[in-house]
Formats: structure tokens, C-alpha cells, sequence
């Protein structure tokens, strides 16, 4: 009988040491921030695949705008129509409902793709699968006259119908007047984790210059005073730059790939662009941020900076916004191009 | 083997040789794109370590298998023709499942037999994959025929699939009229890249 009571004892304390090592492990983990905040995405990403993206009421169906001589739409993510005067170039289309087939969208497109006009330039970043995706470059096929990705990304572009082109670092592409040149960005060129051993060029940031207008679109890219000021020199009139705010966290990780929002906003002051719109947020899960944390650090920042909402001009999706306009006696005679335009 | 299965064996081969001269005209590959520099890396040789699980029939009820598998040439008609549609040991998964023909080798270990160093099986045999949807990254599906070898004899075995995310995860069910026990294979296809 005291054999048996000794076992059982034993046997109870057995399974509380494991319990321990359980908990133990479990602490371990917990205390370790990347662990935390891969359970955090995960979480985030399963609360998404769960629940339906958020509806944007009133979306705008025609996007061209007769006033501006700068617009942007912002559709969501690193989607960005921008308008310049008379051409429509749009970056990274994606207007799928999930990326990687797991990662769901949080808010739908912020224009329908029936409403997209004719696109002058396409410009892919880089090959991840939230920015090239080409199920939305299917959608979208017969308005993109021309499509631009960065050197050695041809190989994930199927093919399509219409031309596209490789462009090396500094590389210029012009036509009527468009012009875009592909500048420097950090970041890496694979799009399924094992090609990083061989697509090392193929990401980029770009510079659309046109009718005296230059725009800069950074793709996805970690901050490097060096190249900003550099790119700053190189296009001296910058009128508005398009930087990625998101994933903050966690920060050691995401530090060398994503620029937080006070990188963003100090590529704006080394670019010395006139406008700052931070794209790359609150569209999809973006590892363990938290939905307008962005947003609010991007506030407090301009705050401690004194920069306004003029300034920075933080978009929702959807949202069109126009940072230059004509004068209002040219305003008129452009009345006629907006129903050609439609 | 039937002179059925020669015949079917020789017909997959020359329509495997013929069909990349007709797909994608060499001249479309120009000198302003770049051509992926593609090559093994330890890791990915690691990734090809890892076996897929199978399950093989044998009276009553299933026996546990692995199975290995090597591509040591691939044709993509999925790729964009401007870039090289040939890939050597290593495929993206773009370019396998949104369509191509590849040679493959598998190693197999079937645990159908009581000697367990008699267990292996090597299996040979050509293989297409067609996209589902997405571009193949999301569904693809595949049709395949091999030889194998296994004490001694050899067979044919006929073999359908059907892959998600990006080709990591798959299925694939075997049929090998001749081999008994084990004519029918199921995998659960673990593959990256």
C-alpha cells in the first residue's frame, strides 16, 4: 500500500514538475519580443481572416480630377493613383482581399477596379507578395500601358499584354513627357524566402517627374540618410513623396526593411519634398502594429516638428486629396478634358 | 512492363522534348532583362531533405512511407518569355505550378515489406503541372507518369496532385497497377521550391 501512495505521489509531482517546465517555456517565450510579437500578428491575422473588410462608403468612380495638377488616391496599402495633370500612374495595384493567402484586408480597395482609368505607368517595388500581385495586374490589364519593375524582377512577372520593362538603380524611362527613374531603396528582391540567395537587385523606389511635377514613391525600404540625401540632390524640387509607415514592430527586425513613421518623416525633410503622404499602414495585418498606431505616432511626430496637416498629408483609404491645383482660368479650359478623361 | 506502357512512356517523352521548341521562341529573350541567377544554396539543399509523408495501401489498411523528390530539369510555359523558361534542380514556385514539365527522380521508403533495408524504391518519370488559380501560387494541379524500380521489378505508376500555397502543400495519389502490395500511394507533398 505505501509502494502504491509513493507512486502515485510520485507520479502527481511528475506531472506538476512538467506543468512547470510548461509554464516555464511558455514565460521564456513570452519574455522574448519577437516571439511576442509573432503571436501578436498571428492573432491580428486570424481577427482579420475572421471578419470582413471595412466598407468604404462613397468611393469615388471618376478619379480624374479636373483642378489638380497633383492628386493622389490612395487605394490602400502601397496602391497609390496619382494624378499629374493629364497622367494617371499608379504604384504596387493590389486589390485582392488577402496577400500570402492568409493575411486578409482589413479595409476593401479605395476605388473599384471598374473605375481605374488608363494607366500611363505602373510601377512595381519590389516582388513581395503584398505589392506585386499579379491577380490585380490581371484586373487591371487593359489600362496599363506600360509597366515598370525593378532589375531582375521580370522573372515573377507573367505575361501580359502590355509592354514592361526592367529599370536598374538610376535608370531613366521617358515618353511624352513622363518621365521615371528608378532610385535607390533598402530592402531585398525575394518574393518566396529561398530566391534571397539570387534576386538581390530586384527592388527600388521611384521618381515620376512630369510637366514640372516630381513625385518620389519610396516602396518599401528601411532608412538611410546617406541615400535619401542623396536622392534629395539628385531631384531638388521634390513636390511630394509617398513613404511607408508600417510594420513599426518589432523594431530590431523590421528596423533594417521598414521605415517607422519618424523615418518616414525624416526622409521627407532629406528629400526636402514639399508634401509628405505616408502610405503602407491600417490596410492590411502588418505584424504586431496595432490599427492606427501609425497614424498617431505620425502626429505626435509632426507635432514635436511643427509640420501641419498641410505638410503631411495623412490619407484614409479612399480618400483623394489634391496638393497643387491650376490656376482657376486654366481650371476651365481643362473642363473639356475631364468628360475625355471619364 | 506492357509494350502499352513502353509506347505511353515514349509518346511523354518526345512530347516533353518537343513542346519546349515550340513554346517560347529564344529570341524573345532580350539583353535589357535580367536572367535570374538561380543556383542551389546549402539551404535549399536542407529544404530538400525534408521527405513528404505517404501512406501506402497494403490489405488491411495503410502502411507509412516517405518520399524524396529531385527535378533535375523543368520546362515552364508559365514564366514570362522573356526570361529563361529552363530551370536545373532548383523551380520557383512560379515557375513550376503555373505551368510546366519536369523530369523527376523520387527516392521512396515504403515500409510494405518485413525486411526493412528492402524497402526502398526508386521512381523516375515526367510530370506537368497546370495553374488552378492565381497564377498557380494559390491551386495547381498535376498529372504524372514514372517507372519505377522496387526488388528487383519494375512498373509504371500513374500519379494526379493537387498543390496550395505557393506549391508548399500538396496531395498526390499513386496508382501502380503492378506493384502489390502498395498500388495505391497517397502523399501528403511537402516541397519548397
Amino acid at each position: 500500500m505505501d509502494l502504491y501512495i509513493t507512486i502515485k505521489v510520485f507520479l502527481m509531482f511528475k506531472k506538476l514538475i512538467q506543468l512547470g517546465y510548461i509554464c516555464l517555456l511558455l514565460a521564456a517565450f513570452n519574455s522574448c519580443s519577437a516571439v511576442r510579437s509573432t503571436i501578436n500578428a498571428a492573432g491580428s491575422n486570424i481577427d482579420a481572416l475572421l471578419s470582413e473588410p471595412r466598407k468604404i462608403e462613397n468611393k469615388i468612380t471618376v478619379p480624374y480630377a479636373p483642378e489638380a495638377r497633383l492628386a493622389v488616391l490612395w487605394v490602400g496599402h502601397a496602391t497609390v493613383l496619382i494624378q499629374i495633370d493629364d497622367k494617371f500612374i499608379m504604384t504596387d495595384p493590389n486589390m485582392m482581399n488577402t496577400v500570402g493567402q492568409f493575411s486578409k484586408r482589413l479595409v476593401e480597395p479605395g476605388i473599384d477596379a471598374e473605375h481605374i482609368p488608363d494607366l500611363d505607368a505602373v510601377l512595381i517595388s519590389h516582388l513581395h507578395i503584398d505589392h506585386l500581385s499579379p491577380a490585380s495586374l490581371d484586373i487591371i490589364e487593359s489600362k496599363i500601358h506600360h509597366l515598370f519593375i525593378p532589375q531582375g524582377g521580370m522573372v515573377y512577372i507573367p505575361d501580359f499584354s502590355f509592354p514592361m520593362d526592367e529599370l536598374k538603380t538610376w535608370e531613366i524611362w521617358e515618353s511624352d513627357g513622363l518621365r521615371i527613374t528608378a532610385v535607390p531603396a533598402v530592402h531585398n528582391g525575394w518574393r518566396y524566402g529561398l530566391d534571397d540567395a539570387w534576386m538581390k537587385t530586384s527592388f527600388t523606389g521611384y521618381v515620376i517627374t512630369y510637366n514640372g511635377i516630381t513625385v518620389h514613391f519610396a516602396g518599401d525600404t528601411a532608412y538611410d540618410p546617406e541615400l535619401f540625401h542623396e536622392i534629395g540632390r539628385q531631384f531638388p524640387d521634390i513636390d511630394l513623396t509617398l513613404v511607408p509607415v508600417s510594420p513599426i514592430h518589432p523594431r530590431e527586425y523590421s528596423k533594417v526593411r521598414h521605415t517607422d513613421p519618424i523615418e518616414a518623416i525624416q526622409i521627407y525633410q532629406d528629400l526636402n519634398a514639399r508634401f509628405l503622404t505616408p502610405i503602407h499602414f491600417d490596410t492590411f495585418p502588418e505584424s504586431a502594429d496595432t490599427l492606427g498606431e501609425a497614424g498617431s505616432i505620425l502626429q505626435e511626430e509632426m507635432s514635436r516638428r511643427y509640420l501641419t496637416d498641410k505638410q503631411v498629408v495623412i490619407l484614409t483609404q479612399g480618400q483623394r486629396y489634391v496638393y497643387i491645383r491650376y490656376e482657376p482660368t486654366i481650371v476651365k479650359s481643362k473642363q473639356g478634358a475631364e468628360s475625355k478623361k471619364q | 512492363m506492357s509494350g502499352y506502357h513502353h509506347k505511353l512512356i515514349i509518346h511523354l517523352l518526345v512530347i516533353c522534348l518537343i513542346f519546349p521548341l515550340t513554346a517560347a521562341p529564344a529570341s524573345e529573350q532580350d539583353s535589357t532583362t535580367t536572367q535570374p541567377d538561380i543556383k542551389p544554396t546549402w539551404l535549399w539543399g536542407g529544404a530538400q531533405l525534408i521527405p513528404s509523408p505517404q501512406w501506402v495501401s497494403k490489405d488491411p489498411g495503410l502502411r507509412f512511407g516517405l518520399r524524396w523528390q529531385v527535378t533535375p530539369v523543368l520546362y515552364s510555359f508559365g514564366l514570362n518569355r522573356r526570361v529563361s523558361p529552363w530551370r536545373f534542380f532548383v523551380a520557383e514556385p512560379l515557375a513550376r505550378q503555373n505551368g510546366s514539365l519536369e523530369l523527376f527522380i523520387s527516392p521512396e521508403y515504403l515500409n510494405i515489406t518485413a525486411d526493412p533495408g528492402d524497402r526502398w524504391l526508386l521512381r523516375g518519370g515526367l510530370r506537368g503541372y497546370f495553374p488552378v488559380y492565381r497564377y498557380g501560387e494559390y491551386v495547381s494541379g498535376s498529372l504524372a507518369t514514372s517507372v519505377y524500380t522496387f526488388h528487383g521489378k519494375t512498373g509504371v505508376s500513374y500519379e494526379g496532385g493537387v498543390y496550395f500555397f505557393f506549391g508548399i502543400i500538396g496531395f498526390q495519389a499513386t496508382y501502380s497497377p503492378s506493384l502489390d502490395p502498395g498500388k495505391w500511394i497517397f502523399t501528403l507533398r511537402l516541397r519548397y521550391f
